[in-house]
């Protein structure tokens, strides 16, 4: 993990046309960003040509890096209206409500037991399926902090928010994702009470 | 009614304790809260999908492929001079297809050279050859006389005294003893004065009492005039001459007319 200076250094060097630099940096946010890039398209050679055009753009814009906030939270910030675009891009598609079996497999980790890993496929089918119904802004705040692991300060300083709006879309993200993922067990269900209850029991 | 309480604790920061101490005392919070819960625990559950090796090798090649909008600014100014190896060449294209700014900049620069040079008037080069200042002549002796070369012998002169043996100081101090000497000279010469400085000053001092007596003369002269006219007037203001009162003598009236208009003249 780099500190400030590290990273401001690591700019730098960059800047400077260092090749180990430059490594060192994708080696750092290479995976991260192709993770959000990822969460966004739910596409591999989407979110790989998106992942490829925010390191274009990361590579020629360093030199405005000062080191006020975190790198990731530059990056992130950088790579923001990108990755809004190729959302919008796919919410205009037919499919956008429509996840694929192949789309969440790369986020499900193997398990012995094929029921289980049936079960969480269909989970992880189910969750970004909500995610494509709440507003982009919550879900955009929610795959950043529960899917990729960004602290509070880096997504506010990500979206120029204050950590108190973050914390509140965050809760009202998953409370809309709780509540869509709930609606779409209980039309699947039939709204009998035993489905019902079978449903909400997958996700404990 | 829907309770906010679990939402405000959340955003405020509360720490877990406080929390469940509400959600034990609100249904509807712990209904929540436990949703809220399986969506987390669900969602931190989910594996990052892994990035591709093909993928990383192609971000690595990056800083060959293009180059940072700051680095554009100086290959654009080399590619003005068709200066631009052909990988920067490439660099820059691949930057500047995909950046708005540094294409503009680019255009605009590259630009220059195809806009059309204006006409000049056609009277123009006739009177530019006009106005156009002669030369000066600086071949042969002339040049000798101009400041450059002025300066160059002198320096040229002190080297060769200097390489002769002479100490530049010690010749200026002799010649500044040598200019006072001879001042004190002349000094002398004209303390003891010439015949013909005599005469000069003498003749200067004639002239200047000459003139001065006949300025003396001319206004004794004046006054002189001056005084005789007042006495005539004096005089001649004591008898007006009368005017006839009848018609009678209009011959002597005639003529004291004629005595008054000189006297008055």
């Amino acid at each position: 993990m780099l500190n400030g200076t590290d990273e401001k250094s690591l700019v730098e060097r960059c800047r400077k046309g260092e090749d180990e630099a430059w490594r060192e940096l994708v080696d750092a946010f290479g995976q991260k960003i192709f993770s959000v890039a990822y969460h966004f398209t739910l596409k591999r050679e989407d979110a790989e040509e998106l992942a490829q055009e925010i390191f274009l753009r990361i590579f020629e814009n360093l030199y405005r890096y000062d080191g006020s906030f975190p790198l990731v939270a530059w990056i992130v910030s950088l790579s923001r209206n990108l990755c809004i675009d190729r959302y919008r891009r796919r919410k205009r598609e037919k499919s956008f409500h429509f996840v694929s079996d192949e789309a969440v497999l790369p986020m499900l980790t193997s398990q012995d037991d094929p029921a289980a890993n049936a079960l969480k496929k269909e989970r992880t089918k189910i969750l970004f399926s909500a995610l494509a119904e709440i507003p982009e802004d919550l879900a955009e705040i929610l795959v950043l902090r529960d899917l990729d692991g960004l602290a509070y300060e880096e997504i506010g300083q990500a979206l120029a928010l204050p950590d108190g709006t973050v914390k509140s879309r965050l809760f009202r993200a998953r409370t809309e994702v709780a509540k869509k993922i709930r609606e779409r067990q209980e039309t699947r269900s039939g709204g009998t009470f035993a489905s019902l209850a079978a449903v909400a029991g997958a996700f404990v | 009614m829907t309770c906010n309480e679990l939402e405000r604790l959340s955003v405020a920061g509360a720490s877990e304790p406080e929390l469940a101490a509400h959600r034990s005392v609100c249904s509807s919070c712990e209904a929540l809260g436990a949703e809220l819960e399986r969506v987390s625990t669900f969602v931190s559950s989910l594996r990052s999908p892994a990035a591709r090796p093909a993928l990383l090798e192609s971000l690595l090649s990056i800083p060959r492929k293009t180059v940072s909008c700051e680095g554009a600014a100086g290959l654009i100014a080399a590619s003005l001079e068709n200066d631009l190896p052909p990988a920067d060449q490439a660099r820059l294209g691949f930057h500047l297809s995909r950046c708005e700014g540094c294409s503009e900049a680019a255009g605009t620069l590259l630009g220059m050279r195809d806009l059309a040079r204006p006409e000049p008037a056609p009277w123009l080069a006739g009177r530019i050859a006009a106005n156009r200042p002669k030369r000066r002549d600086r071949r042969g002796w002339r040049f000798v006389l101009s400041p450059p070369a002025a300066i160059g012998l002198a320096y040229a002169a002190a080297v060769v005294v200097m390489l002769a043996g002479f100490n530049p100081a010690d010749l200026a101090r002799k010649a500044g003893v040598g200019r006072l000497e001879e001042s004190a000279r002349e000094s002398v010469q004209v303390a003891g004065g010439s015949l013909a400085d005599r005469l000069g000053a003498f003749e200067e001092n004639a002239l200047r009492k000459l003139a001065a007596w006949r300025g003396r003369a001319a206004g004794y002269g004046r006054a002189a005039l001056s005084t005789a006219i007042a006495l005539v007037m004096k005089t001649e203001s004591r008898n007006p001459p009368s005017r006839p009162r009848s018609g009678e003598d209009k011959g002597s009236s005639q003529r004291n007319e004629i005595e008054v208009l000189t006297w008055r003249a």
